[in-house]
């Protein structure tokens, strides 16, 4: 099936339906519709277009598989977090690639939902779900990299706008992006954490420019981008002046512990393929089998269940009412760093199958090299593994810092 | 005292345990499975026909957690699982279990050799990684088949070794079986050794999280206490993260044994439960050793205590083999890669 014939499917009827009779719902629209192109375990993969991949996400959202807790008035399907974690084990499931407006959906929205007026509901939140709008996230600067408090991104009054000059970066997608969550400063730099606002600023306005960076996977998808005198409106303007620090938190914390909350299906996913893919191989499916791997490899499918159960647990707490908080810190830490493990792992393996590779070999090979890179970055954005282990040790320990 | 009734918490459990733990220190045995039988803990999870409460498996993680975490020296765990096991084949002695007159350990490791004379069955070999087996009067071990047989301690032929092994709370011993007949309802059926593993790994997972905490509390109260280069040594940004990191093993293993005990779940998440637990217990307990320095070295403190224990567990769930079995299994189930299949 063809991608257009894909995204021209009608949205699934899960109205009436709950728990597993849903889950298979999402599933067999997912199986039914999802292309092979689209797929990195298949020979037949090729990385999709930004045009492919806006109209892939269109068609999950009519299908019911993204807004699943939005509220409906603002475009949502208004089901729950169980359900929102069904579906997501049922996207993990499959290796489709991330969606390219993850910060929209899974950052913006919940933080526009959060602290935003009624209108911006309106207006941005239906946008982010059909694709018209893809967001990214403007928070690091080349001087607040992890201490994030120290950004110098100034916002002035300007009547009854706003004008904001500085430059951010790491900005992922931004090439790509109609708008931008930029986190700037209203006060003095000494004031930190104080008197920082938070904005939706257009990226087509005037002033703003737009630089990608290569990265070592040798792509640019993230960017840096340059604010000059940028006008912006009130209406842009996300929750009160002196809020923005709050609400980039909110931000981070939902970041850390809820986003992609398909990780560890798909690292399962992964797990599943780079086995098949070294069985398909003489001298790999001996290796899987000796005690040294299936030692190694069985810790990588434990590490899988812990993540499952941290996520698992985290929702259960969301649904009964908890705020994440700092927990969050705690599932981003394992899963970057156990992802990071497995990746190497697999690298290693598959460098040691036979002469001439096999189909298999190739197709987990271009696969597994792309995620070992990429998940070098893993321990580093939304909070380094530093930062995180810092934020366990003053807020969830409480450790004395006093002399 | 816990009483049967609806509404129970698990975590209501714990208090009580922890209460008893504290009543049972100094204690010999037999007056500890009195005081524990006393407070209804020793029939969590046997049948109300023999005096226990019937509750899940999940009812008994805060009791071991707490036994666990107060270095309790009695073979609880084991106890726990006796009552459930015989309460259909041998009900009077479940309940002389459950009501704490009757002590009984397993022997965690190897198989004994079960053959039939007439209506006896003698038992030959060796078993070991028994806790408090000199202690006790009946001993479960594993014969052919998953089954298991118990065992009169006092019984012919029957010879308990000394103590060995790292753990010091409740020491372990092998026992060796010289042609011990035994009746022949004594013989618990096919695959129960099996489902007694897989529910034993979660409550292993449990006494190891246990444990865990008690490390993790001990090394946090030290870092925030003991000063050296004119600060405590919570100031020092290495210790933040050493702790932080325990805290993080911490809540795996407490994680994953929740999602071992949720609906659907399985062996595999059972089995992930005490591998995780294993793993991050050992590393929590021997991190908590480095940050008491030479203190952590010394007999008074107990954080050794807690690494001998958690080292024993991982011992008697075999978590070696395992991780193996664990890797194999994954790996067997899965067809090679086709096209067609991607």
């Amino acid at each position: 099936m063809s991608v257009v014939e894909a995204v021209s499917m009608q949205a699934v009827v899960v109205e009436n339906l709950t728990g597993e009779a849903y889950r298979g719902a999402m599933r067999r629209w997912l199986q039914g519709n999802l292309p092979a192109s689209f797929r990195s375990d298949s020979a037949a993969f090729a990385s999709p277009t930004l045009q492919q991949s806006i109209a892939w996400e269109s068609a999950m959202y009519r299908a019911g598989l993204t807004g699943i807790t939005w509220p409906q008035a603002y475009g949502g399907h208004g089901r729950s977090l169980r359900e929102h974690l069904i579906a997501n084990q049922e996207i993990g499931a499959l290796a489709m690639p991330e969606s390219v407006n993850s910060i929209g959906k899974e950052l913006a929205g919940p933080i526009i939902l959060a602290v935003g007026t009624e209108e911006q509901k309106q207006r941005f939140l239906p946008a982010i779900l059909d694709m018209r709008n893809i967001w990214c996230q403007g928070f690091s600067e080349p001087e607040a990299g992890s201490d994030l408090a120290g950004l110098r991104t100034r916002a002035t009054r300007d009547g009854d706008a706003w004008r904001i000059t500085g430059q951010k970066i790491w900005t992922s997608g931004a090439y790509r992006a109609q708008r931008c969550l930029v986190l700037a400063r209203t006060g003095p730099l000494e004031d930190r954490h104080r008197g920082l606002a938070m904005f939706a600023v257009p990226l087509d306005a005037k002033g703003v420019r737009v630089r990608t960076i290569k990265s070592i996977d040798g792509r640019e998808s993230f960017c840096e981008v340059f604010f000059d005198e940028v006008e912006v409106a009130q209406t842009d303007a996300i929750g009160a002046p002196d809020e923005g620090w709050a609400a980039a938190i909110r931000v981070l914390e939902i970041e850390r512990a809820t986003n992609r909350m398909y990780r560890a299906w798909r690292f399962e996913n992964e797990l599943r393929h780079l086995i098949s893919a070294c069985k398909a191989d003489a001298a790999l499916s001996q290796m899987v089998d000796d005690h040294h791997y299936a030692v190694r490899l069985g810790e990588v499918a434990v590490e899988i269940e812990v993540l499952k159960a941290h996520v698992e647990t985290a929702v259960e707490a969301l649904v009964n009412g908890d705020k994440i908080g700092a927990r969050g810190s705690l599932a981003k830490l394992y899963w970057s760093e156990s992802h990071q493990r497995f990746a190497a792992l697999a690298l290693e393996l598959l460098q040691q199958a036979m002469l001439p590779q096999l189909a298999a070999i190739k197709v987990a090979r271009r696969r597994f090299e792309a995620i070992y890179l990429q998940a070098r970055a893993e321990t580093i954005y939304a909070g380094t593994t530093e930062i995180q282990l810092g934020i366990i040790a003053d807020r969830i320990l409480q450790l004395s810092r006093g002399k | 005292m816990i009483v049967a009734g609806e509404g129970l918490q698990p975590a209501e459990f714990a208090a009580t345990a922890t209460r008893a733990v504290v009543a049972c220190a100094g204690q010999e045995m037999r007056a500890q499975a009195r005081n524990l039988a006393g407070d209804g803990l020793l029939g969590i999870i046997a049948d109300e026909e023999v005096g226990g409460l019937a509750l899940p498996l999940g009812f008994a993680v805060p009791v071991i957690a707490a036994a666990h975490s107060g270095l309790l020296g009695f073979p609880l765990l084991e106890t726990l699982f006796a009552g459930r096991l015989l309460q259909q084949s041998l009900p009077h002695l479940a309940t002389a279990i459950v009501s704490g007159e009757t002590l009984v350990s397993i022997a965690w490791q190897g198989e004994a050799v079960a053959e039939r004379e007439g209506e006896a069955v003698v038992l030959s070999g060796w078993v070991a990684r028994a806790p408090c087996a000199d202690k006790v009067d009946y001993l479960l071990a594993r014969i052919g088949e998953g089954a298991a047989a118990l065992v009169r301690i006092d019984a012919e032929g029957v010879v308990v070794e000394d103590a060995a092994g790292l753990d010091l709370t409740v020491p372990e011993h092998a026992v060796r079986l010289q042609r011990v007949r035994i009746p022949i309802d004594s013989i618990l059926p096919a695959n129960t050794w099996d489902m007694l593993s897989s529910d034993a790994n979660v409550l292993r997972a449990a006494a190891i999280l246990g444990s865990a905490e008690a490390c993790l509390s001990l090394a946090q109260e030290h870092a925030s206490t003991r000063r050296q280069f004119g600060h405590a040594l919570s100031y020092n940004q290495a210790i933040r993260h050493a702790l932080a990191r325990q805290k993080l093993g911490l809540e795996s293993i407490r994680h994953a044994i929740t999602r071992s005990l949720s609906e659907g779940s399985g062996s595999v998440q059972r089995d992930a439960a005490f591998l995780a637990a294993a793993t991050y217990g050992s590393s929590i307990s021997e991190g908590a050793l480095q940050i008491h320095g030479g203190m952590g070295f010394t007999w008074d403190i107990p954080v050794h205590r807690h690494l001998r224990r958690i080292r024993t567990l991982q011992a008697q769930g075999d978590a070696s083999g395992l991780i193996s079995a664990f890797g194999r299994r994954y790996v067997s189930e899965i067809a090679p890669f086709t096209e067609a299949g991607a």
